[in-house]
């Protein structure tokens, strides 16, 4: 016996007929799950035959309001409390309802509460998402590209990638220094003198240019 | 007809190692109706998905309980795998079922030490946990760990078992058959475990399809549903695997079945062992499961099937990561093996059932 497994969409007022005519079909009710969206919850139920593992998801609203399939499969009864509990999705007529009692919890419907984690993690899979369309498209930004870049990785890693750029911006400024350095040691006192005065006058006025620009 | 009262059970019981709470309607000394009720656990271990990246994660997935704790972590591994389209070396499938199977004797052992205390035979526990000891000896020389192995990781394995350590191996599990063998004929022919688990909680073939019952509890009752069947990854291999069956579906039938799987296992890894390929124990695994991307999983644990699904969103971190472990799925059926049993027989039907409460609520 193989095993197979494929994701397919389902409406929500289909539902209840759905489970009904699997149940009918002599498939095996395995599970239900919900995963937070950006637009609301995905509910997953997933059904099982032969070696044929259907999952089937249902996008739903946050307030939308869920028939139970207990009636239909009573096994259901523990993930719809599961899922009204930690996800506040309102499902109606399950076998044994708890009310929002069977799990103990400090707060109210916790899994829908977006950790900062994951917030940034969201935030970031966007960002990366953009820049790759935008490569796609053929406009990549060659000024922004690297500030795109560092805005998609995590802040952490963004950190320590600006430090080494610093870093190295630094080390190349104090070799060509050096450089000079070495050429003004061999020059007769006089001229290194008058070249270390230009030199000197050339970086202020960048100084004061980089300032009326700003 | 007496008057129906209703008896609170647990979550703090002797019979219980794992918090689980019952109320028992119950009229003279038979039980009519169970309400069963958990969530004196819930630790929230799968919203720390959103908090560890998919190779860490895999260490809280093990955490979850220590009897399945290499289930998990092989079941994780494998829906991440099936995320990411990785493919495992075919060695490291192999030292993962051959782990896999240690734990199910781990397990089942610890189970019948359990059940045997729950009906009074506290020798036979000793005899029990004193065979489990060798098989956690064994997890302890070939990973380091005895309950918390930490030694599937995704791509595939982080220790390898030579030849040498192989044999050892097959040494022990050939000393635990012998003595095994001899606890299981008093387990299965002694008159009074026959008088506490013969015609106790029965649940017929018809009613454990209807419940969508998973795991030994199912085939107890002549369901033929084992994961292992699938033949993926090293169960492929196996020249033949049946699945152990009862048809009578009471307590005895479920300690029946569970004590012929300690054999069955040890004969699987025995034939594994034979048939080891040579070769690598790990890909490396680089990038992120893809936005959007979703993958599910079942994998036979000691329970039963357990379902595992992952959904990616274009980073290291997973968006969501469930499980259904076999003992949420064989609640309703507890619950309708409890109608109509003798008060005194709840514990001894609850116990068939084996709950793993921890990984229940997760």
């Amino acid at each position: 016996m193989g095993f197979e497994q494929d994701f397919e969409p389902l409406a929500l007022d289909e539902l209840h007929g759905f489970a009904e005519s699997r149940r009918a079909e002599g498939w095996r009710y395995v599970q239900t799950l919900a995963v937070l969206t950006d637009e609301g919850i995905d509910l997953v139920y997933s059904f099982m035959k032969g070696g044929h593992l259907a999952n089937h998801v249902v996008p739903i609203a946050r307030d939308a309001e869920v028939p139970s399939i207990s009636d239909v499969f009573l096994a259901a009864f523990v993930f719809e409390n599961e899922i009204h509990d930690l996800f506040g999705v309102a499902i109606k007529g399950i076998a044994i309802d708890f009310e929002g009692n069977f799990y103990q919890l400090a707060n109210e419907a916790p899994m829908t509460i977006l950790s900062p984690e994951q917030a940034a993690a969201r935030e970031k899979a966007k960002k990366a998402a953009a820049v790759k369309a935008a490569k796609e498209q053929g406009v990549a930004p060659e000024a922004d590209d690297m500030e795109a870049k560092l805005a998609a990785m995590d802040p952490k890693k963004a950190a320590k990638v600006r430090a080494a750029m610093e870093a190295k911006a630094k080390k190349e400024a104090a070799a060509k220094e050096a450089e000079i350095e070495g050429k003004l040691k061999d020059m007769d006192s006089e001229k290194a003198a008058k070249v270390r005065a230009a030199m000197e006058a050339k970086a202020k006025k960048a100084a004061s240019r980089a300032e009326g620009g700003e | 007809m007496g008057k129906a009262t209703i008896i609170p059970f647990g979550p703090q019981h002797p019979v219980l190692p794992e918090p689980l709470h019952l109320d028992l309607v119950v009229e003279d000394e038979t039980v009519i109706d169970c309400i069963p009720q958990i969530g004196f656990v819930h630790r929230g271990l799968e919203k720390l998905v959103e908090t560890r990246d998919y190779n860490q994660f895999i260490y809280i997935a093990e955490r979850i309980c220590g009897i399945c704790a290499m289930g998990h972590s092989l079941g994780y591994a494998e829906t991440v795998e099936e995320l990411m389209g990785v493919e495992v070396p075919k060695r490291a499938e192999y030292l993962r079922v051959i782990w896999h199977e240690l734990s199910r004797i781990h397990s089942h052992l610890l189970w019948l030490g359990l059940a045997a205390d729950a009906f009074g035979f506290e020798s036979m526990f000793m005899h029990c946990w004193r065979l489990r000891e060798r098989i956690l000896d064994i997890f302890e020389k070939t990973t380091g760990g005895r309950v918390i192995l930490s030694v599937v990781k995704v791509g595939g394995v982080a220790r390898d078992i030579d030849g040498a350590m192989m044999q050892g191996i097959l040494a022990t599990l050939d000393g635990i058959r012998s003595d095994y063998s001899a606890l299981m004929k008093t387990l299965l022919t002694d008159t009074s475990i026959k008088n506490r688990t013969v015609g106790v909680g029965t649940i017929g073939y018809d009613e454990a399809v209807a419940l969508s019952m998973v795991g030994p509890f199912a085939r107890a009752s002549a369901v033929n549903y084992d994961v292992r069947s699938f033949g993926r990854g090293a169960y492929g291999d196996l020249a033949d695997f049946q699945p152990i069956l009862d048809n009578q579906g009471d307590c005895y039938a479920r300690v029946k079945v569970r004590c012929l799987e300690v054999l069955q296992s040890i004969d699987i890894i025995r034939e594994l062992a034979a048939k080891m390929p040579a070769g690598d124990i790990a890909v490396a695994v680089k990038g992120s499961p893809a936005a959007g991307a979703q993958a599910s999983n079942v994998l036979e644990q000691p329970r039963g099937e357990c379902y595992y699904y992952a959904r990616g969103n274009g980073t290291k971190h997973l968006d969501r990561m469930r499980m259904r472990t076999p003992t949420s799925q064989n609640l309703a059926g507890m619950a309708t093996a409890l109608k109509g049993c003798d008060l005194a027989d709840v514990n001894m039907i609850i116990l068939t059932i084996d709950p793993c409460i921890s990984c229940t609520e997760r």
